[in-house]
């Protein structure tokens, strides 16, 4: 979809400006999400509750997406593993209480028009995170120190 | 707690086109994202007895591809869906029962009734293992609190390793009738992706063996009285061995799970033993 349509829908569907952030993070654009996205986005966990609840809204939307719109799916594991991090404890709450939806996602296949297998990164992807909302003793203290995760998350340029 | 937003009502419906497209008459692998909605939907709704009530108004007897593509979903259901579909599953023995019986004696039009008729065997064997033992899940994924509760009483861990063991050796029965029916051509897809389930559950299997062999050696301290075990875990890590061999030469496969790698040798179980297996 392009960013024109994408604005447009933004508009009519009446989201919200945290929600329209989310979308862009996690549009079909074969880039991003950039770093200063995620972290905006993970600020904004903290605003309110309603916020929050905008914010899952559209990630657990575009978590369960069609296989043609797969970078919606990985986008989303990407910025849900940096407000893991980054946001609020709400966030932690939320993924272990809905893990079902990441844990399926570790048998994700689109094979996309090319014959390429873009479900593997989606795959890795929600394995790695799976892993990391069952151990609470490693988000914890990834939570407590950025280093250690930073170069995992950031650095995300192509897909 | 914070729970998804979803519309349940809107969900129900989705649910029956997603198990009739799951188990439709191609030959191929019932598709993921179909699969993965019945599994969501268990989650969701805390209840599976709406994808049983789905299952049986499709008329899967009526294809032998379809009924083996309804097995390898309710399969995926037991391990992957909310617990509660383990339970309610008990209540269905008998259909399940019942499309081993349509499926005849015969090989069937396109080679499926003997892997159909097998299919419900081990889905039976499984069944009644998770009625006997409910402490466990259905991929068996490694919980350290089990095998800490099997120990504290020797006989019980004992008659839960071995009842294990049995279901090890019914998943190794039912890969092997897989294999001798892998066609040599298009279609085997169908097939290799029933190897899927199996290649998951028996390394959960293998992995809540191991560490609760071991965890018995540790506490009872009798080496002797385990002997029996130690062997048969053994014979079972050589067949594992083989079995993952074998399922490593599948492309297909490989490009939908990892398949586990076990050191040649089965790992030491004895107290004094220091090698730990890459679990």
């Amino acid at each position: 979809m392009s960013k024109v349509v994408r604005s447009v829908k933004n508009v009519t569907k009446g989201y919200t400006n945290a929600q329209v952030k989310v979308r862009n993070a996690t549009s079909n654009d074969p880039w991003g999400p950039v770093g200063s996205d995620m972290a905006e986005i993970a600020q904004l966990t903290f605003a309110d509750t309603a916020t929050f609840y905008e914010i899952m809204d559209i990630l657990d939307k575009r978590l369960n997406d069609k296989g043609k719109n797969w970078r919606h799916v990985l986008k989303s594991l990407k910025v849900l593993d940096y407000c893991l991090h980054e946001g609020s404890e709400l966030v932690v709450t939320w993924a272990r209480k809905n893990i079902y939806i990441i844990k399926t996602l570790r048998e994700f296949q689109h094979i996309d028009e090319d014959g390429r297998d873009v479900g593997q990164n989606i795959r890795v992807s929600a394995k790695e995170l799976t892993a990391l909302i069952m151990d609470e003793e490693r988000l914890r203290s990834e939570r407590r120190d950025r280093k250690s995760w930073k170069s995992r998350v950031s650095g995300i340029d192509e897909h | 707690g914070p729970t998804r937003n979803v519309d349940m009502t809107k969900q129900e419906g989705e649910l029956a086109i997603n198990i009739k497209k799951a188990t439709n008459t191609d030959e191929t692998a019932p598709k993921r994202k179909h699969v993965r909605a019945c599994i969501v939907y268990t989650w969701d709704h805390k209840s599976s007895l709406s994808f049983w009530a789905g299952m049986k108004v499709q008329p899967i007897l009526a294809d032998e591809v379809q009924t083996f593509k309804a097995l390898i979903t309710v399969h995926k259901v037991l391990q992957e869906g909310h617990p509660v579909a383990l339970k309610e599953a008990q209540a269905n023995v008998g259909w399940l029962e019942s499309l081993r019986r349509g499926a005849g004696h015969g090989e069937g039009v396109r080679g499926y009734g003997k892997l159909i008729e097998e299919y419900v065997f081990f889905l039976r064997a499984k069944l009644a293992f998770h009625r006997q033992h409910q402490e466990f899940n259905g991929t068996f994924e490694y919980e350290e609190y089990i095998s800490l509760k099997s120990i504290n009483d020797p006989n019980e861990g004992y008659e839960t390793i071995t009842d294990l063991m049995t279901l090890q050796d019914q998943i190794d029965n039912f890969q092997k009738l897989i294999f001798a029916h892998i066609p040599h051509t298009a279609h085997s897809e169908c097939r290799i992706s029933a190897l899927v389930p199996l290649v998951q559950e028996s390394y959960g299997i293998y992995k809540f063996i191991t560490s609760m062999l071991r965890a018995m050696h540790t506490t009872l301290g009798d080496d002797d009285a385990l002997a029996p075990l130690r062997e048969r875990y053994n014979m079972q890590h050589y067949r594992l061995v083989k079995f993952y061999y074998e399922c490593g030469q599948l492309r297909y496969l490989t490009s939908l799970i990892t398949v586990p790698r076990l050191p040649q040798d089965p790992p030491g179980l004895l107290a004094e033993d220091d090698e730990r297996p890459g679990l």
